[in-house]
Protein backbone atom coordinates (compact mmCIF):
# COMPACT_ATOMS: atom_id res chain seq x y z
CA UNK A 1 0.00 0.00 0.00
CA UNK A 2 1.59 3.25 -1.05
CA UNK A 3 0.74 6.92 -0.77
CA UNK A 4 1.18 9.38 -3.61
CA UNK A 5 0.98 13.17 -3.38
CA UNK A 6 -0.29 15.20 -6.32
CA UNK A 7 0.52 18.92 -6.08
CA UNK A 8 -2.24 20.84 -7.84
CA UNK A 9 -1.74 24.14 -5.99
CA UNK A 10 -2.01 27.03 -8.41
CA UNK A 11 -4.00 24.99 -10.93
CA UNK A 12 -7.53 26.04 -11.87
CA UNK A 13 -10.50 23.80 -12.60
CA UNK A 14 -10.78 21.36 -14.18
CA UNK A 15 -7.04 20.60 -14.23
CA UNK A 16 -6.88 19.14 -10.66
CA UNK A 17 -9.83 16.85 -11.39
CA UNK A 18 -8.39 15.48 -14.65
CA UNK A 19 -4.94 15.05 -13.07
CA UNK A 20 -6.45 13.20 -10.10
CA UNK A 21 -8.44 10.94 -12.42
CA UNK A 22 -5.35 10.07 -14.47
CA UNK A 23 -3.19 9.49 -11.39
CA UNK A 24 -5.71 7.27 -9.63
CA UNK A 25 -5.85 4.99 -12.69
CA UNK A 26 -2.14 4.19 -12.15
CA UNK A 27 -2.63 3.19 -8.50
CA UNK A 28 -3.62 -0.18 -7.01
CA UNK A 29 -6.66 -0.88 -4.82
CA UNK A 30 -5.90 0.25 -1.26
CA UNK A 31 -3.38 2.89 -2.35
CA UNK A 32 -3.88 6.45 -1.17
CA UNK A 33 -3.76 9.57 -3.35
CA UNK A 34 -3.38 12.96 -1.69
CA UNK A 35 -4.45 15.80 -3.97
CA UNK A 36 -3.29 19.25 -2.83
CA UNK A 37 -5.52 22.03 -4.14
CA UNK A 38 -6.04 25.75 -3.55
CA UNK A 39 -8.98 26.27 -5.90
CA UNK A 40 -12.26 26.05 -4.01
CA UNK A 41 -14.19 24.43 -6.88
CA UNK A 42 -11.62 21.61 -7.02
CA UNK A 43 -12.36 21.03 -3.34
CA UNK A 44 -15.95 20.34 -4.49
CA UNK A 45 -15.62 18.51 -7.82
CA UNK A 46 -12.69 16.20 -6.97
CA UNK A 47 -14.41 14.66 -3.88
CA UNK A 48 -17.74 14.51 -5.76
CA UNK A 49 -16.19 12.47 -8.57
CA UNK A 50 -14.20 10.20 -6.20
CA UNK A 51 -17.23 9.45 -4.00
CA UNK A 52 -19.37 8.70 -7.06
CA UNK A 53 -16.71 6.20 -8.17
CA UNK A 54 -17.03 4.58 -4.73
CA UNK A 55 -13.63 5.52 -3.26
CA UNK A 56 -13.09 6.64 0.35
CA UNK A 57 -12.60 10.38 0.52
CA UNK A 58 -11.57 12.79 3.25
CA UNK A 59 -10.97 16.52 2.94
CA UNK A 60 -8.59 18.38 5.20
CA UNK A 61 -8.29 22.14 5.29
CA UNK A 62 -4.55 22.53 5.77
CA UNK A 63 -4.35 26.34 5.55
CA UNK A 64 -6.42 29.38 4.50
CA UNK A 65 -7.74 28.40 1.08
CA UNK A 66 -5.66 25.22 0.88
CA UNK A 67 -6.94 21.70 1.04
CA UNK A 68 -5.73 18.12 0.90
CA UNK A 69 -8.16 15.68 -0.60
CA UNK A 70 -7.27 12.18 0.58
CA UNK A 71 -8.60 9.47 -1.71
CA UNK A 72 -8.23 5.77 -0.97
CA UNK A 73 -8.75 3.67 -4.07
CA UNK A 74 -11.53 1.19 -3.24
CA UNK A 75 -11.82 -0.77 -6.48
CA UNK B 1 -18.20 27.46 21.79
CA UNK B 2 -15.72 28.44 19.09
CA UNK B 3 -17.00 30.30 16.05
CA UNK B 4 -15.45 27.72 13.74
CA UNK B 5 -17.62 24.99 15.21
CA UNK B 6 -20.86 26.97 15.14
CA UNK B 7 -23.46 25.44 12.82
CA UNK B 8 -24.70 28.87 11.78
CA UNK B 9 -21.19 29.95 10.84
CA UNK B 10 -20.73 26.82 8.74
CA UNK B 11 -24.07 27.10 6.97
CA UNK B 12 -23.80 30.83 6.22
CA UNK B 13 -20.10 31.42 5.64
CA UNK B 14 -17.99 28.27 5.49
CA UNK B 15 -19.71 25.62 3.41
CA UNK B 16 -20.53 26.30 -0.24
CA UNK B 17 -24.20 27.07 -0.82
CA UNK B 18 -26.17 24.67 -3.01
CA UNK B 19 -26.74 25.32 -6.72
CA UNK B 20 -30.48 25.69 -5.98
CA UNK B 21 -29.84 28.42 -3.38
CA UNK B 22 -27.58 30.19 -5.87
CA UNK B 23 -30.12 29.89 -8.68
CA UNK B 24 -32.97 31.27 -6.56
CA UNK B 25 -30.85 34.21 -5.34
CA UNK B 26 -29.70 35.00 -8.90
CA UNK B 27 -33.33 35.02 -10.07
CA UNK B 28 -34.39 37.30 -7.19
CA UNK B 29 -31.56 39.78 -7.74
CA UNK B 30 -32.03 39.73 -11.53
CA UNK B 31 -35.65 40.81 -10.89
CA UNK B 32 -34.53 43.52 -8.46
CA UNK B 33 -31.92 44.76 -10.96
CA UNK B 34 -34.48 45.02 -13.76
CA UNK B 35 -36.97 46.82 -11.48
CA UNK B 36 -34.46 49.31 -10.06
CA UNK B 37 -32.21 50.13 -13.03
CA UNK B 38 -34.58 49.46 -15.94
CA UNK B 39 -32.13 47.06 -17.63
CA UNK B 40 -31.37 43.40 -17.01
CA UNK B 41 -28.12 42.33 -15.38
CA UNK B 42 -24.92 42.60 -17.43
CA UNK B 43 -21.25 42.56 -16.49
CA UNK B 44 -18.94 43.08 -19.45
CA UNK B 45 -20.76 46.12 -20.89
CA UNK B 46 -19.64 48.20 -17.91
CA UNK B 47 -16.05 47.07 -18.52
CA UNK B 48 -16.22 48.53 -22.05
CA UNK B 49 -17.39 51.81 -20.48
CA UNK B 50 -14.41 51.70 -18.10
CA UNK B 51 -12.20 51.47 -21.17
CA UNK B 52 -13.95 54.49 -22.70
CA UNK B 53 -13.49 56.52 -19.49
CA UNK B 54 -9.81 55.63 -19.31
CA UNK B 55 -9.41 56.62 -22.97
CA UNK B 56 -11.23 59.94 -22.28
CA UNK B 57 -9.05 60.59 -19.22
CA UNK B 58 -6.04 60.54 -21.54
CA UNK B 59 -7.69 63.07 -23.83
CA UNK B 60 -9.19 60.63 -26.36
CA UNK B 61 -12.72 60.79 -27.71
CA UNK B 62 -15.03 57.86 -28.38
CA UNK B 63 -17.89 60.01 -29.73
CA UNK B 64 -17.35 58.77 -33.28
CA UNK B 65 -16.93 55.10 -32.34
CA UNK B 66 -19.86 53.07 -33.62
CA UNK B 67 -20.15 51.11 -30.38
CA UNK B 68 -20.58 54.28 -28.27
CA UNK B 69 -22.41 56.33 -30.94
CA UNK B 70 -25.97 56.01 -29.56
CA UNK B 71 -27.38 58.86 -27.48
CA UNK B 72 -27.94 56.50 -24.58
CA UNK B 73 -24.31 55.37 -24.57
CA UNK B 74 -23.03 58.96 -24.79
CA UNK B 75 -25.33 60.10 -21.96
CA UNK B 76 -24.15 57.21 -19.77
CA UNK B 77 -20.49 58.07 -20.42
CA UNK B 78 -21.18 61.76 -19.68
CA UNK B 79 -22.89 60.93 -16.36
CA UNK B 80 -19.64 59.34 -15.30
CA UNK B 81 -18.22 56.38 -13.44
CA UNK B 82 -20.12 56.87 -10.18
CA UNK B 83 -23.56 57.11 -11.80
CA UNK B 84 -23.40 53.92 -13.86
CA UNK B 85 -25.42 51.13 -12.20
CA UNK B 86 -23.40 48.45 -14.03
CA UNK B 87 -20.15 49.85 -12.67
CA UNK B 88 -21.49 49.96 -9.11
CA UNK B 89 -22.72 46.39 -9.44
CA UNK B 90 -19.37 45.15 -10.75
CA UNK B 91 -17.56 46.82 -7.84
CA UNK B 92 -20.15 45.24 -5.54
CA UNK B 93 -19.43 41.80 -7.00
CA UNK B 94 -15.70 42.23 -6.30
CA UNK B 95 -16.31 43.54 -2.76
CA UNK B 96 -18.89 40.81 -2.06
CA UNK B 97 -16.61 38.05 -3.31
CA UNK B 98 -13.79 39.36 -1.12
CA UNK B 99 -16.12 39.54 1.89
CA UNK B 100 -17.33 35.97 1.32
CA UNK B 101 -13.83 34.52 0.99
CA UNK B 102 -12.60 36.43 4.07
CA UNK B 103 -15.57 35.23 6.13
CA UNK B 104 -14.81 31.64 5.12
CA UNK B 105 -11.11 32.34 5.91
CA UNK B 106 -10.11 30.98 2.51
CA UNK B 107 -8.27 34.03 1.20
CA UNK B 108 -5.03 33.12 -0.51
CA UNK B 109 -2.78 34.86 -3.01
CA UNK B 110 -2.05 32.11 -5.48
CA UNK B 111 1.28 31.71 -7.13
CA UNK B 112 1.57 31.62 -10.89
CA UNK B 113 2.76 28.16 -11.79
CA UNK B 114 3.96 28.69 -15.32
CA UNK B 115 4.18 31.18 -18.19
CA UNK B 116 1.64 29.01 -19.97
CA UNK B 117 -0.95 30.10 -17.39
CA UNK B 118 -0.16 33.77 -18.03
CA UNK B 119 -0.39 33.40 -21.80
CA UNK B 120 -3.64 31.42 -21.53
CA UNK B 121 -5.18 33.96 -19.13
CA UNK B 122 -4.27 36.96 -21.29
CA UNK B 123 -5.39 35.27 -24.52
CA UNK B 124 -8.59 34.04 -22.87
CA UNK B 125 -9.37 37.48 -21.45
CA UNK B 126 -8.85 39.20 -24.80
CA UNK B 127 -11.01 36.65 -26.64
CA UNK B 128 -13.79 36.84 -24.03
CA UNK B 129 -13.73 40.63 -23.98
CA UNK B 130 -13.76 40.91 -27.77
CA UNK B 131 -16.40 38.19 -28.14
CA UNK B 132 -18.66 39.68 -25.49
CA UNK B 133 -18.61 43.08 -27.21
CA UNK B 134 -19.35 41.88 -30.75
CA UNK B 135 -22.09 39.58 -29.36
CA UNK B 136 -23.51 42.49 -27.32
CA UNK B 137 -23.21 40.55 -24.08
CA UNK B 138 -21.34 37.95 -22.10
CA UNK B 139 -22.69 34.85 -20.40
CA UNK B 140 -24.56 37.14 -18.01
CA UNK B 141 -25.96 39.86 -20.29
CA UNK B 142 -26.52 37.73 -23.40
CA UNK B 143 -27.12 34.27 -21.88
CA UNK B 144 -28.70 34.64 -18.44
CA UNK B 145 -30.51 37.94 -19.02
CA UNK B 146 -31.34 36.93 -22.60
CA UNK B 147 -33.02 33.68 -21.61
CA UNK B 148 -34.72 35.34 -18.62
CA UNK B 149 -36.19 37.90 -21.07
CA UNK B 150 -37.59 35.02 -23.15
CA UNK B 151 -35.35 36.07 -26.01
CA UNK B 152 -34.35 33.53 -28.67
CA UNK B 153 -30.87 35.09 -28.84
CA UNK B 154 -30.12 33.80 -25.34
CA UNK B 155 -30.72 30.20 -26.48
CA UNK B 156 -28.64 30.66 -29.63
CA UNK B 157 -25.87 32.04 -27.40
CA UNK B 158 -26.23 28.98 -25.12
CA UNK B 159 -25.73 26.51 -27.99
CA UNK B 160 -22.54 28.21 -29.16
CA UNK B 161 -21.28 28.78 -25.61
CA UNK B 162 -21.57 25.02 -25.13
CA UNK B 163 -19.72 24.27 -28.39
CA UNK B 164 -17.02 26.76 -27.44
CA UNK B 165 -16.67 25.18 -24.01
CA UNK B 166 -16.11 21.76 -25.61
CA UNK B 167 -13.32 23.14 -27.81
CA UNK B 168 -11.90 25.05 -24.82
CA UNK B 169 -11.83 21.92 -22.63
CA UNK B 170 -10.00 19.96 -25.35
CA UNK B 171 -7.39 22.73 -25.66
CA UNK B 172 -7.06 22.90 -21.88
CA UNK B 173 -6.42 19.17 -21.57
CA UNK B 174 -3.97 19.35 -24.50
CA UNK B 175 -1.90 22.24 -23.12
CA UNK B 176 -2.22 21.89 -19.34
CA UNK B 177 -2.02 18.16 -18.63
Amino acid sequence: MKEEVLDCNGEACPVPLVKAQNKLKELEVGDVLVVQVDHSCAMKNVPEWARKEGHNVEIEEVDDGEWEIVIQKAK
Amino acid sequence: MKLRESTHYKVWFKDPWSYVTGAVLLAVFQTVTLAVTGSPWGVSGALANWGAWVYRAFGGSVDKWYYFSSEGAQALLDRGFLKDPGTMRNLGIIAGALFAILMASQFKIKKIKSWKQVVAAVLGGLLMGYGARIAFGCNIGALFSGIASLSLSGWVFAVFLFLGAIVGSKLLVKFFM
